[in-house]
């Protein structure tokens, strides 16, 4: 029984990219479900709330991967790598850069699928940059609070805004 | 308060043997014949309000008798009638004069023992809240792991209650008639908190350097010392806390806070290692025994007060050896006597060999912290001590019985039987007893030590008088001439191959031969089964620089192993560079390679030059042929369903008592 890799690797991407799209369609069709069954609620504050329930979420998974072993700087950049990590499995192309000081990390996102489908379902992009922010910020907080650091994060260039990437840098001030 | 029961020692054999363990030490003004010591666990075996049950009065009672004169020391209980120090379900309680009473049947039973009576208070701090939705912290810091509750951050008017709490819990407690008071302070409870520079971030004067993180502690340790009078005062703390990926304390701040606790005047120190959170392997099997006798030997030279410490130290040589050079005075042991009560009065009254031995599988902690009451791996009795119908009692009539297999259901059935006055033959067709445990204890990182349990079992069997008949494949007409009243398989499981093309080839192997080094393994290795016999082969073959790959049915890799255990196979298959895939199965093997397939029908290319196989199925060979000799008939182990050496002793022990 030979195997062909190639369309064992085509069969697999193609799984991979469907439960990538399955969720964040989810993530989307239960904010038009709430949206729908709250007429009178603001559609941005429900979905800042589902983003705010999948931040704590995912904060509370990164506590057993985190380290101080190696020191702050490597904690930055573990940090950083474990955004990257997870848009990757989003379906982004998303990267670490150095910045100017050791205390100092871009994380750039070069594609990522999420402003595509609030086009797909109509919400708003920039509820799509707003949900992002949250999420980095209350799981940063949450590392904070875990590991007593004081790491930053701020959005310097998003997709949805028209500036053909996301990027942020991660930083101690 | 001088000596609360005379022992003398000197006509023991384990005097001579083990001269510094039954030598007296005084903690305090109490003096303690010996330097045994039963130390606190929990057991979840109390009430869900927090009162003591019969089933803990006859655990604890069964540990006092095993101290033989040492100390035995009940589970720590919480103090809050808010339940946020409860870290068990079924642990007990003291918040209130009602508990009183249940306490005092404890002391008492250890009293009727001649032991000494120790009781613990303890906080479970940021561990917990079991009951509760929020559970109290210095800090806000949450935890590693989802289990836990959110912590609510203590106010100073809530430590003041707290230390409250602790000492009218310990006036209770010597009300109810114990001999020692200790504190807890181990593995992520309250105190631990305060005193780890990961979890106590305050700024005020309960926070800060240690000596800041050390003020809650020092208050609690004047407080309930003055509340004890002349009782000594112990407390357990961490000497490595084992946390410094999240920025625990240094060693060093560790021994800071012993001497401030000596000098707030504790009168011993039981040294601890490790929390909850750690993530590294303190006390599971594949540490060695002694391994953290470093930390007593420090901690005896920052600190005058006796030392105490459990932790791997199974083997009474090592403990004595340890208080004989001066790094330890005291020997204390949960998990020992957890599966032996009896340890250290076997070891006293030179009857070693009937050590029932702990394999530190840890399932008895996996069970505590999934609120299930105690249970032991390997000891049947365990937490049923007060269950008659767990009691080995003289059989209503005497049976010839062959138990056909000496693994390890068949010796644990055969010396039960045995001791109830049957007449017991043990069969196999090897000519060494063990089944395949003679096999499996070659698998690394200490699986060497589950064949202890043969060594016990065998030894208890040729006492009981069983006999043996190895060397000797046991058939129907063998049976039909001896005439036995019963009959026991023990046959051990059948080992399988699979059906895909390919299984049938010369370089497709079994798990057993290649660990009795009967099979040569090439360099690329397929082991197929991802259960314990996989792993363990994975684990043996990987140690020596080969390639292994596990391809596994099971959805989740070694579900046969409990989960405070497993984590340490998965580090130990990622550090041996072995690839693990659960949820296939092997769809083609040819000379130099396997497919895999998933569960879902993706298919995966594996160089392989040879493949080992681990899956068992039932082995009913024998059955349908004795059932028709018309005689009583049990099955047992792993040939009823292949499963582990716990399974396997469990049915030995239980038809061991129903024959």
């Amino acid at each position: 029984m030979p195997v062909d890799a190639e369309k064992e690797i085509s069969r697999l991407w193609r799984a991979l990219h469907s439960a990538q799209d399955s969720t964040i369609k989810t993530f989307y069709q239960w904010r038009n479900a709430a949206v729908g069954l709250f007429p009178n609620a603001n559609p941005s504050e429900i979905a800042l709330k589902g983003w705010e329930a999948m931040a704590h979420d995912l904060g509370k998974s990164y506590f057993p991967r985190l380290s101080f072993s190696k020191g702050e700087e490597a904690f930055l950049r573990q940090v950083a790598g474990l955004y990257v990590n997870t848009w990757q499995g989003y379906g982004a192309v998303v990267k670490v850069e150095k910045g100017s000081n050791p205390m100092e990390a871009f994380i750039k996102w070069e594609r990522c699928p999420w402003p595509s489908f609030a086009k797909d379902f109509a919400a708003p992009l920039k509820e799509d940059v707003a949900g992002c922010d949250l999420v980095l910020q209350i799981t940063l907080e949450m590392i904070n609070t875990f590991m007593g650091t004081n790491f930053k994060i701020e959005t310097q260039k998003a997709i949805p805004r028209g500036e053909g990437v996301c990027l942020r840098r991660l930083y101690k001030p | 308060m001088g000596e609360l029961f005379k022992w003398d020692y000197s006509q023991y054999p384990g005097y001579k043997k083990y001269p510094h363990l039954f030598k007296p030490i005084q903690l305090g003004k109490l003096t303690i014949p010996n330097r045994i010591k039963y130390a606190a666990t929990e057991d979840n075996l109390n009430d869900k309000d927090g009162f003591i049950t019969d089933a803990d009065v006859a655990y604890i009672r069964e540990r006092a008798k095993g101290v033989v004169g040492g100390i035995c020391c009940m589970q720590g209980v919480y103090m809050d009638e808010k339940r946020q120090g409860q870290g068990y379900v079924g642990q007990a309680a003291c918040w209130d004069d009602k508990y009183i009473p249940g306490l005092k049947r404890l002391a008492d039973a250890i009293h009727e023992e001649r032991a000494v009576a120790s009781c613990q208070l303890m906080h479970c701090g940021r561990v917990g809240a079991v009951e509760v939705a929020y559970c109290h912290g210095p800090s806000p810091v949450p935890q590693r792991l989802r289990i836990f509750r959110p912590v609510q951050v203590m106010t100073k008017d809530d430590i003041k209650r707290c230390v409250d709490q602790h000492v009218v819990a310990a006036e209770r407690l010597c009300k109810a008639g114990f001999d020692i008071v200790e504190i807890s302070g181990i593995v992520g409870y309250l105190v631990s908190n305060f005193i780890s520079s990961y979890t106590n971030k305050r700024t005020d004067e309960y926070g800060g350097d240690i000596r800041g993180r050390m003020r809650m502690v020092v208050e609690l340790i004047q407080a309930v010392k003055k509340a004890i009078g002349d009782r000594p005062l112990g407390i357990r703390l961490c000497s490595d806390e084992l946390l410094d990926d999240v920025r625990g304390n240094t060693p060093e701040e560790s021994m800071i806070s012993y001497q401030m606790a000596e000098e707030a005047g504790v009168d011993y120190m039981s040294v601890t290692l490790g929390w909850q959170e750690s993530i590294y392997p303190v006390i599971s099997r594949d540490i060695p025994q002694g391994n953290w006798l470093f930390l007593a030997e420090r901690a005896k030279k920052h600190i005058k007060i006796p030392v105490q410490m459990a932790y791997r130290l199974f083997d009474p040589a090592i403990p004595n050896k340890a208080i004989g050079d001066g790094i330890l005075d005291f020997w204390e042991m949960c998990r020992p006597m957890i599966a032996d009560p009896h340890m250290p009065k076997k070891a006293l009254e030179g009857r070693e060999d009937e050590i029932r031995p702990c394999v530190a599988c840890n399932v008895c902690l996996a069970r505590l912290f999934r609120d299930a009451p105690m249970t032991c791996y390997i000891n049947p009795v365990c937490a049923h001590d007060h269950d008659p119908k767990f009691h080995i009692a003289p059989a209503e009539m005497k049976k010839k019985v062959i138990i056909i297999g000496a693994g390890a259901a068949g010796l644990e059935c055969a010396w039960v039987a045995a001791e109830r006055g049957h007449e017991v033959h043990v069969y196999d067709k090897l000519t060494e007893v063990g089944g395949t445990l003679l096999e499996a204890r070659k698998a690394p990182y200490g699986d060497e030590e589950l064949y202890y349990q043969i060594n016990f079992a065998k030894a208890k069997s040729d006492k009981a008088g069983v006999q043996f008949h190895l060397g000797i494949e046991v058939t129907p007409e063998l049976i039909d001439e001896e005439m036995p009243d019963t009959v026991v398989l023990a046959v051990g499981p059948k080992y399988i191959k699979g059906t895909a093309p390919g299984f049938d080839k010369p370089h497709v192997v079994g798990v057993l031969d290649v660990l009795a080094g009967k099979a040569k393994v090439g360099e690329n290795i397929v082991v197929w089964g991802n259960k314990k016999p996989g792993v363990g082969v994975a684990l043996y073959i990987a140690k020596q620089k080969k390639k292994v790959t596990v391809v596994g049915k099971n959805k989740d890799f070694a579900i046969d192993i409990n989960p405070s255990f497993r984590w340490r196979y998965n580090a130990y298959l990622r550090q041996n560079g072995v690839t693990v895939y659960n949820d296939c199965d092997i769809a083609e093997i040819t000379d130099n390679s396997v497919t895999a397939v998933t569960y879902d029908g993706y298919f995966i290319p594996i160089k392989a030059d040879t493949v080992v196989c681990t899956e068992r199925v039932p082995n009913q060979d024998l059955k349908n042929a004795v059932k028709e000799l018309g005689v009583e008939v049990f099955e047992i182990g792993d040939m009823v369903i292949p499963r582990n050496l716990s399974s396997a002793v469990h049915d030995g022990y239980k038809v061991g008592l129903r024959i």
